[in-house]
């Protein structure tokens, strides 16, 4: 079967004032339909960039990127911005909801930018699974780390997307926190074969992953 | 209620400064335009309707006079009156000396003749004290009163001189104030003259050949009948003034504009968090500048709402306030120009926000702190 991700020698270069920073220096990975992929490695070895482009958030310098078979070089902003839609969950460290909007209207949102309607069966679905019945009607101040983090995750996947990024879904979280997140992400990769890529610097996170890619200063340096 | 405008109405409400400014400023616009031109147009209207009230059907000027009555005193000798008032077809003919009194505000004041004013005008109706009798009288119309708290037998001192309050008397014969033309002829040094004559004809269906007769007796002189002086008083018949209205809509659209643009590229830069959240959820381009663009739409249609009441308000309390000014009503044409006037400074003040939030990367907008 044909890989979901594949990057072949994938750079990239950011400008910050004159200075040319590489934060990614030639990124050869290929993911599987379904798999579960932790990737690790110290601040600042390009792990975000890396989640960043492959949600299309950002075009490499240089190399290819394939995404569910399509070349994510030769795709205009409006087209990314389309699949990104379409086919791509994100969930943030910081947990990113809208701060004026309920659980519910934050993950209806998504929805409702995807443009397919609402889908109340997969709303109760999701809903049931994360357990945020009694949640719905609160605003994100309204609720814990753990909480606002569950609502996170019920947006990025109630749309059914091919690939979930997360970037550092147990940063913000304690312990026990961080242990429902990790145990819901190992359920929605078992039980709907989502396919997950999992940014942490936690090895607890990374140990539940299928697979553990390590990075350091822009290259993968095992896999 | 789709979930985007659930989010853009809780935005709306969580900055309720911002939106109570964007709001206010919006109202000023559509009220500006409205009360300028209610005002313009009611005093155009209230002077013409004023005119007519005399109960003159033909109106004679000097050569080169203004038809804006007052605006020239241009005099002519009195005894042109004896003069018209053989031509057939006259039935009285009122000598008027105008002058525009700045005590007070602003008031066209008449020098009259009662006798030959009351047999044109059918006379005064007096709601207290009774006609002018001494050169120091003075009559006060009861909207004048009102304004100035002006009572019977009180002392006006006017062009320099004390007149004694001898009547106030219904508004709606030409002037405010009148005084006997003889004094006024002193006060203005414009012995034996009068700057407007005012004809009565027999019958009404006379007045075209009384017309024709006034411009062979006096010919370069300014004839017109009053019902076509009347279709004259409009703002289009009044360049300057068409002018003046037109540069306070500017002002008015501009005070909308910058507010709003102000307003929402504020907005911009406090949510270009919340506006990388939505690029990451695969939101387009269009879809942000879409979402501005309606937020601004709700400002803006709350504003005019907001305007035409304040207008309607405002209307109020002018009439209460300074009774001497007249504004017309909302008129549903000017409303229809004013809501589109803000709704375009809303939307093109919102364009450029709109279009700077579409563009931003969302890799930086999620970083923004």
């Amino acid at each position: 079967m044909e890989p979901i991700i594949v990057t072949e020698d994938l750079k990239k270069t950011y400008r910050i004032g004159k200075v040319m920073v590489q934060a990614l220096r030639g990124v050869n990975l290929i993911v599987q339909e379904g798999e579960f992929v932790a990737i690790v490695g110290p601040s600042g070895c390009g792990k975000s960039t890396l989640l960043h482009l492959l949600g299309g958030l950002t075009t490499p310098t240089s190399g290819k990127l394939f995404i569910d078979g399509n070349d994510f070089g030769s795709m205009s902003d409006g087209e990314r911005t389309r699949f990104r839609r379409h086919k791509i969950g994100f969930v943030f460290q910081r947990f990113n909801l809208l701060p004026t909007l309920t659980a519910r209207q934050n993950i209806r949102m998504a929805q409702h930018i995807q443009g397919n309607g609402f889908n109340p069966h997969r709303f109760q679905a999701i809903v049931d699974m994360l357990g945020l019945h009694d949640k719905l009607e609160q605003r994100p101040y309204a609720l814990s780390g753990g909480e606002q983090q569950r609502v996170a995750f019920a947006r990025a996947v109630i749309c059914e997307p091919k690939i979930l990024l997360a970037d550092e879904p147990t940063g913000n979280l304690d312990s026990e926190n961080s242990q429902v997140v990790l145990d819901m992400m190992r359920t929605i990769n078992r039980s709907f074969r989502q396919t997950i890529l999992m940014i942490t610097h936690n090895p607890e996170a990374a140990a539940i992953a299928d697979r553990t890619v390590r990075m350091r200063d822009g290259h993968i340096i095992s896999d | 209620m789709r979930v985007v405008s659930k989010m853009i109405v809780a935005n709306v409400l969580h900055r309720p400064i911002r939106t109570i400014v964007s709001i206010l400023a919006v109202a000023i616009e559509v009220g500006m335009v409205l009360l300028v031109v209610g005002m313009t147009n009611g005093m155009l209207h209230e002077g013409a309707k004023r005119v007519e009230g005399v109960g003159a059907d033909v109106m004679v000027q000097p050569p080169g006079a203004s038809f804006f009555l007052g605006l020239t005193v241009a005099p002519m000798p009195i005894k042109l009156a004896d003069r018209l008032q053989e031509v057939p077809h006259v039935q009285a003919v009122a000598p008027v000396l105008l002058h525009f009194n700045t005590t007070n505000g602003l008031n066209l004041m008449y020098g009259i003749d009662m006798a030959s004013f009351d047999s044109v005008s059918g006379g005064f109706v007096y709601y207290e004290g009774g006609p002018l009798q001494h050169p120091d009288d003075i009559l006060v119309d009861d909207w004048y009163a009102k304004a100035n708290k002006n009572k019977l037998g009180q002392t006006l001192n006017l062009i320099n001189h004390d007149f004694h309050v001898a009547g106030i008397v219904e508004h709606g014969k030409g002037a405010r104030i009148f005084i006997p033309i003889q004094t006024m002829q002193t006060l203005m040094g414009a012995h034996d003259k009068a700057s407007i004559f005012f004809v009565k004809c027999t019958d009404p269906g006379y007045t075209d050949d009384v017309v024709d007769s006034f411009e062979s007796l006096l010919p370069k002189y300014q004839i017109m009948p009053v019902r076509q002086y009347m279709s004259m008083m409009t703002s289009n018949s009044l360049p300057a003034l068409t002018d003046f209205v037109r540069a306070m809509i500017c002002v008015a659209v501009g005070i909308g504009f910058l507010v709003i643009f102000l307003g929402m590229y504020t907005t911009i830069t406090e949510r270009t968090r919340e506006i990388g959240i939505l690029k990451s959820l695969g939101a387009s381009k269009t879809y942000i500048v879409q979402a501005i663009l309606e937020e601004a739409a709700l400002l803006g249609g709350v504003g005019i709402v907001a305007g035409c009441i304040g207008t309607i308000l405002a209307r109020r309390l002018v009439m209460i306030y300074f009774p001497t000014i007249s504004v017309d009503p909302l008129d549903g044409a000017w409303v229809l120009r004013a809501t589109l006037l803000a709704i375009g400074g809303t939307l093109v003040g919102a364009f450029y926000p709109a279009l700077r939030a579409a563009q931003l990367d969302p890799v930086d907008a999620l970083a923004y702190e």
